[in-house]
């Protein structure tokens, strides 16, 4: 929203419909309503919510180690002695680490990449924590790598160069199986999906 | 009577980007109506019907509607996936450099199946050989001519006389060629070999497939790399955002750690 839309509002509002309209997805429209159901919010959740903004940016670090978004580093992933030293989740997002969690069978330790190799947008190797991982791929414990970027286009570039780097001929580099997801269709899957997925079948 | 709701066409998956809770923004370049930009609705759920068909790089055939403000994808179907390509860092990169210029020069609602062509054997010819350039200055080349910006080669833009065999320069600004004898204040102007002016005059008159037959030393390669990569830049208008990658994988060596 522009200045001008606003002009009829009080600055206070229009600061705060300006600074929605930032986040991605929320446009002029979106961000005025949010702005206007901020207003309308009893103080004590519109205080909550301002503080969890604050605190999000004041807090929220970095993991030393896997690189995920944490409030104490190491993470709590990394700190837990439970967790198995042996293998490493490569992801994207902090968000991948939350899916890997939800299924409750891996017990390794992760890495955050926070993006992939995207040639066309202009991120390459440097813009990614890429550097990061290859030092942690140096630890002698590690037999055992899972990229488990997505299997995109830029997912598999991004794969493919780390295992070009992965310097150590006895780690063990894996990535996530291929195929057909639970509730899909073989007459919708791409070809590409069907081969893996007839290449990986296994018996009943 | 009111034009049709929907359409088919065929198109070359450029690029995506993430729309929305789980929808695409895709950017393809059709054959029947050059560049278009088109929502795939609930793409990114792994269960979509859209899913896998619409990864850059991908040929496929496409159902599309009229939105209002976008028009919507309602099916597709791979065509050609270039499996082989994606196999490959190096032939995914120069797929994605391909489109990209395709993307630059492409002009939307307005058909170019010269370009479609082009961009569908030169991905051929990527996958068919990934460690040639050749294939990447074949089409430099041709995506001028297609685009109505091909470069003189035969006589000097500037006198109009008949280039004699020799050493010549060469200016995007000026459109091609200038003889030894010609002198334009011009900031692009470049020296051209008599090397690099015979191999541009074998891509004018040959298709992509026998250019990619053609075998140069490292030092033309490099020319021709300069030459044609600074005028299709020179004509895009801003830089190449996939080149640069490119150029990290001819250069890069291992990572410090293991140095």
């Amino acid at each position: 929203m522009t200045q001008e839309n606003l002009s009829g509002a009080a600055p206070s509002l229009a600061r705060l419909v300006q600074e929605l309209n930032r986040l991605p997805g929320i446009g002029p429209k979106s961000a005025q309503r949010l702005a206007y159901y901020i207003i309308r919010l009893p103080d004590d959740e519109a205080y909550a919510l301002a503080d969890a903004v604050t605190s999000v940016k004041q807090n929220v670090v970095f993991c030393e180690d896997c690189q995920n978004l944490t409030d104490s580093s190491p993470c709590l992933v990394c700190s837990d002695p439970r967790r198995d030293r042996t293998m490493l989740c490569v992801v994207e997002d902090p968000l991948d680490v939350l899916a890997m969690e939800r299924t409750q069978s891996y017990r390794g330790l992760y890495h955050v990449l926070h993006g992939v190799i995207s040639p066309i947008n202009g991120i390459g190797p440097d813009q990614l924590k890429l550097k990061e991982l290859f030092v942690r791929l140096a630890q002698p414990e590690l037999t055992e790598m899972v990229v488990a970027t997505n299997p995109t286009l830029e997912g598999e570039a991004t794969a493919m160069y780390i295992r070009r780097h992965k310097g150590r001929e006895d780690l063990r580099i894996t990535h996530l199986a291929r195929g057909l997801p639970v509730g899909g269709s073989l007459e919708y899957t791409d070809e590409t999906t069907l081969t893996r997925a007839f290449q990986g079948r296994q018996e009943i | 009577m009111a034009p049709p709701r929907t359409y088919r066409c065929e198109a070359i998956i450029l690029s995506y980007t993430p729309l929305g809770e789980a929808d695409l923004l895709v950017t393809m370049f059709t054959r029947e109506q050059g560049k278009v930009r088109a929502v795939g609705k609930g793409a990114r759920r792994s269960t979509s019907k859209l899913v896998g068909h619409l990864e850059p790089l991908t040929v496929v055939r496409m159902s599309m509607a009229h939105g209002r403000s976008m028009d919507i994808i309602s099916q597709a179907e791979v065509v050609q996936s270039f499996a082989g390509l994606k196999e490959d860092l190096t032939a995914i990169t120069k797929g994605l450099y391909l489109a990209e210029l395709v993307d630059g020069f492409g002009s939307e609602a307005s058909a170019n199946p010269d370009l479609f062509q082009l961009t569908l054997d030169s991905l051929r010819a990527v996958q068919a050989d990934p460690s040639s350039d050749m294939p990447l200055r074949s089409f430099e080349f041709h995506l001028l001519q297609v685009s109505g910006l091909m470069p003189e080669l035969y006589h000097c833009v500037e006198c109009r006389q008949e280039l004699e065999p020799g050493a010549h320069r060469f200016s995007p600004n000026v459109g091609g060629t200038l003889c030894p004898d010609c002198n334009p204040d011009d900031a692009h102007l470049r020296p051209l070999s008599l090397r690099a002016l015979k191999v541009l005059r074998l891509f004018d008159r040959s298709s992509i497939t026998e250019a990619c037959k053609l075998s140069v030393d490292g030092s033309l390669a490099e020319e021709l790399k300069s030459l044609l990569s600074t005028t299709v830049g020179y004509w895009l208008g801003k830089e190449i955002r996939s080149d640069s990658f490119l150029e990290c994988l001819h250069k890069e060596s291992l990572p410090e750690v293991y140095i």
